[in-house]
Order: structure tokens, then sequence, then C-alpha cells
């Protein structure tokens, strides 16, 4: 028997042609808080789905503590947050926290919920589906938590939420971290992650592109780049492209940025080339950066799948 | 044991939170009943016995509107919603969740029934014999079921709006062709015997058969448990096409 609480294993899985994950492992320490980060359609709640046993693998396989997550002794020891879940109708609060309190052997008393999760108490008397989008997000929250599960699943859990309440649910999901659960959650805000998480999963276009702890993940995806201003943008951008060391060249606020290993030769050719540049700066690429190109990236390539759908 | 308790207790309450229901299945039948045995003169020749026999109209008219409509667009709501995912990700097994939606859909026809029942006896001071009282009753609640196999049809529809378009439809076309609002004696005969082959016609006919003394005839138990039959296997087919998307 591992210690891992969850394992996966070269899980694929295909919409239709569209591959949404391709040949993922990875395996989750027991107490360990893990950010599965991405972009947009990288993949990330299609491998949260398909760990809470949603969906299932088209190839490879997923154990929650050595066992399908089908299993009723895994959904025992599991909880997850969901995005676009809304209560069911015609229930109170209290009522609906009472329900779910009746699914699992050692729930946790609506006290202990309130003090985990910020759940106000005049909010227990209202209308489930009525709620405010925080205050539904905090039920939502209380419901993830009500079984005293192990293993707690956040997709996606502070889109839409103001800073206040952001701050709020990362105090928390510490707090919760302190008590030995194992945390996952999905973002694609890499801020959070950095944050909150001791290991990173990077995901982007279906496969993970590194794994590990936000220090490793900096520095294994560190790139450096020269920056600097010149008059002619475009012809600097040009040549610089051309040059075999830069692996690329980008403009961003006045600044036009040549990324390349060896910041030497970019500094060399800069100044052989006459490009007239100023205020040269020499930078160590960071994650935020390498995360930006990603989204970018992968906007770039949801629209030309878009464009390609519609002729 | 406790979760299952708790679940068909909450079906219970939500079904009754529901102001729909109390318009559809409990005012609306109430009042056509009071409008077409009070006020519209129909120049029956045996009152007591249209009294009796519309009653039983009514009651399996809210019945089967319930078994379409409630059942159906709430199951579609809870899966657009996104509440059955959530709940598969709960201990509590597909089969309880199930169950306590069909416990708490039962218990809603019965109270519609008796209800409905009470308003007849209240209104025109309809008096059958109880055994015929308990007959009918139980005919209504049983034969309620190839209704529900439509409404868990309905219940795998995409969308909440066309659900509920599509079952508005075929609940009131199932009770006005099935002989539920009139007589299906007053229809042309073509009409007749399309009713003879709907499943409304035989859910109604069973209970007027059991008002006048007779049982439910054999054709009527045969046409509902085959309608039942094919409706479920429908829906089986298309819940598979659908969860193996």
């Amino acid at each position: 028997m591992s210690k891992a609480v969850a394992e996966v294993h070269q899980v694929t899985r295909k919409f239709g042609k569209t591959t949404a994950v391709n040949n993922v492992s990875f395996t989750i320490e027991k107490g360990s808080t893990v950010a599965i980060l991405g972009p947009n359609g990288a993949g990330k709640t299609t491998i949260v789905s398909m760990m809470l046993g949603l969906i299932e693998p088209t190839e490879g396989y997923i154990h929650l503590f050595n066992k399908n997550p089908k299993h009723i002794s895994v959904r025992e020891k599991i909880g997850a947050m969901l995005q676009d879940v809304s209560v069911v109708d015609k229930l109170k609060v209290h009522e609906v926290i009472a329900l779910f309190r009746s699914y699992y052997p050692s729930p946790l008393s609506m006290a202990e919920l309130i003090a985990l999760t910020g759940l106000e108490k005049k909010d227990l008397n209202k209308w489930a589906d009525k709620l405010s989008g925080g205050q539904k997000r905090r039920v939502g929250f209380a419901l993830a938590l009500t079984g005293n599960p192990d293993l707690v699943f956040f997709d996606e859990p502070t889109v839409g939420l103001d800073i206040t309440a952001r701050r709020l649910f990362w105090e928390k999901v510490n707090a919760l971290k302190a008590k030995g659960k194992t945390i996952i959650f999905t973002t694609h805000y890499l801020q959070e992650a950095d944050d909150v998480a001791e290991r990173i999963i990077l995901f982007n276009r279906g496969e993970i592109i590194a794994d590990g702890h936000p220090n490793a993940i900096k520095q294994q995806l560190a790139i450096r780049n020269v920056s600097f201003q010149s008059d002619d943008t475009e012809k600097a951008i040009q040549q610089l492209q051309s040059l075999p060391v830069v692996s690329r060249c980008y403009q961003k606020d006045e600044r036009i940025y040549a990324v390349t290993e060896d910041t030497d030769a970019v500094l060399a050719a800069l100044f052989k080339l006459d490009l007239n540049a100023r205020n040269i700066a020499i930078e160590q690429g960071r994650l935020e950066e390498v995360f930006e190109y990603l989204t970018k990236q992968n906007e770039e390539a949801l629209k030309n799948e878009q464009h390609y759908n519609a002729m | 044991m406790n979760s299952i308790t708790m679940q068909c207790k909450v079906e219970v309450l939500r079904i009754f939170r529901n102001p729909y229901f109390v318009f559809w299945s409990l005012l609306m039948p109430i009042v056509f009943y009071f409008i077409f045995t009070n006020i519209v003169n129909t120049n029956v020749p045996d009152v007591e016995l249209w009294q009796a026999h519309y009653l039983m109209s009514m009651t399996a008219f809210s019945v089967m509107g319930s078994a379409i409509m409630t059942f159906g667009i709430r199951m579609v709501q809870e899966r657009t919603q996104g509440w059955s995912s959530f709940m598969k990700i709960t201990p509590l097994p597909t089969w309880a969740y199930f169950t306590a939606k069909m416990f708490g859909q039962t218990v809603m026809h019965l109270f519609s029934v008796i209800l409905i029942f009470v308003a007849g006896y209240l209104i025109n001071g309809v008096s059958l014999t109880f055994t015929q009282w308990f007959f009918s009753g139980l005919w209504i609640l049983v034969a309620s079921l190839p209704f529900l196999a439509i409404g868990t049809l309905v219940g795998a529809m995409g969308k909440v709006e066309t659900a509920s378009g599509v079952s508005n439809i075929l609940y009131l076309a199932l009770a006005i062709l099935g002989g539920m609002w009139f007589p299906i004696y007053i229809f042309p005969t073509f009409l007749q015997n399309l009713a003879e082959w709907l499943p409304s016609y035989h859910f109604g006919s069973g209970a007027w058969e059991i008002i006048r003394g007779n049982s439910p005839s054999l054709k009527s138990v045969l046409v509902l448990g085959g309608y039942l039959i094919g409706f479920m296997a429908i829906s089986a087919l298309v819940r598979r096409k659908q969860e193996s998307m």
C-alpha cells in the first residue's frame, strides 16, 4: 500500500476528436496541497472530474485511496467544490447541510462547519438557491467539508470572488492544511498556486508541462531575457528574431523583449546590429511570464480552432 | 439507512413547496371538476354517475400531470444546474437518490388523490362504496407508472424550456384525446379509435370501470403495461447513449 492518496496513471481523455487530457500521470501524497494550474481549456476540470469519478478516462486509470473513485468508501473520504453547481431549490441552507450530514458516517457538526467555512448563521435560514454568489460559494465550501473528508477538491474556487472573499477563502484553506487534509485545487491564477500550494502541476493543452515545488518550477522554467527600448521597434524585432540564440521576441509596454538562454550573445548582437537600443535590462524570466505566454498561445490556438470550425 | 429516510423527507418537502404543483396538480383539476359538474349543463342522463366519472377523470388528470411534468422537469433542472453530478460524489448511492424521488412522487400522487376525492365529496357529495374509493385510488396510483416512465424521458432532455414545453403539450394532448376532459363518445369515430390506443384513455378507463362496479379491462392493463415497458426501454437507451458521450 502506497502513501499516495491519489494515483493518476497514464490517463487520456478524448471528447470526440479533441483530446482534453493526454497521457497524464502523477501521484499525490497524503497531506499535501497541490495546485493544478493552467490557462482556460488546459484540461484542469477534465482531470478533476475524472479523479472524482464523474467521467471515465478513455485510457489509463485513476485510484483514490487505492480504489476506484466511484467506490462508496472513497466517496466517504472525499469532498468537493465544483464549478457552476447551484444548490437544489426549495430547501433552506440548514436543511441542505442536514441532508448532507446524513450521507456520511462521521460528519462535522454545524458549529464546526460554520467555524471552518465562514458560513454565517443568518444565511442558514435562507433559501439555498436564492443566495448571492459569495454566499453560495460558502455553502458549497461547507458541503464539501460536511463529511470531514481526508481529501478535498476545489475546482476554480475563487473565480468571481472579490479580493476580500478570496483572501478569506485561502485563509480557511490554510486552516484545513494545518489539520492535515490533502487538498487539490485548480486555478488559472498563478499567484494563488504560488501562495497556497507546495506543489504545482502545470497543465497546458491537456499535458503536464511542469510538476514540482513552485520554486523548482520557476527554476525549471527560468528563461532569461534582454529588454530595451528602440525607435524602430519593428526592425529591432525582425532582426533579433532572426538570431538563432533568440527563442522569441515580443513587444510589451513600449519595451522589446528578447527571450534567450544566452544573454551575452544577445547583448553583443544588439550593439553590432546598431539598433539604437536604450535602457537595456537583463531579467531573470519569471513564472508569470511563462504562464502568460502559455495563456496567450492557448487563446490563439482556441481562436484558430473556432475560426476553423466556423468555416 | 438514515440518509435514505432523510432524502425521502427532503424530496417530499421540496414538492410541497413548489407552487406549480399546488396550482397544476391540485387547484386546476378541482376547479375543472367544479365547472363541468356544476356550472356547465352537460345534459347527462345519470347525474350522479357523471359526477363520480368526472371525479375519476380529474384525479387521473392531476396524477398524470405530476408524473410527466414535475418529475421530468425536476430531473432536467437538477442535471443542468450541476446538482446531479454533485450528488454522484457523495456516498449516497444513485439508486437511493432515485428511490427517494419515486417515493416523493408517490406521496405527492397519494396526496392529490385524497384531496381531489375529498373535494368531489364536498362539492357534489359523490358517494361510492369503500371498496370503490379504495380501488379507484389504488388504480390511479399504480397505473401512473407509464407516465412516470414518460417523465424520465422528459428528464433526459437538454434544457428546462424544451422539457417544460414538450411535456406541457404532451400532457394536454394526452388528457384531451384520452377523454379526461370530455368523454370520448362525443368525439368523431377516428378520434375514438385513436383514444383506444392511448395510455391516458386506459388510465382513466380503469377508474371509470371501478366506479361502475366493474374491474379494469384486460386491454387497459395490457396497453398500459406495454407503454410502461416501451418507455422504460427507450429511456434506458437514451440514458446509455448520453452516458457514452
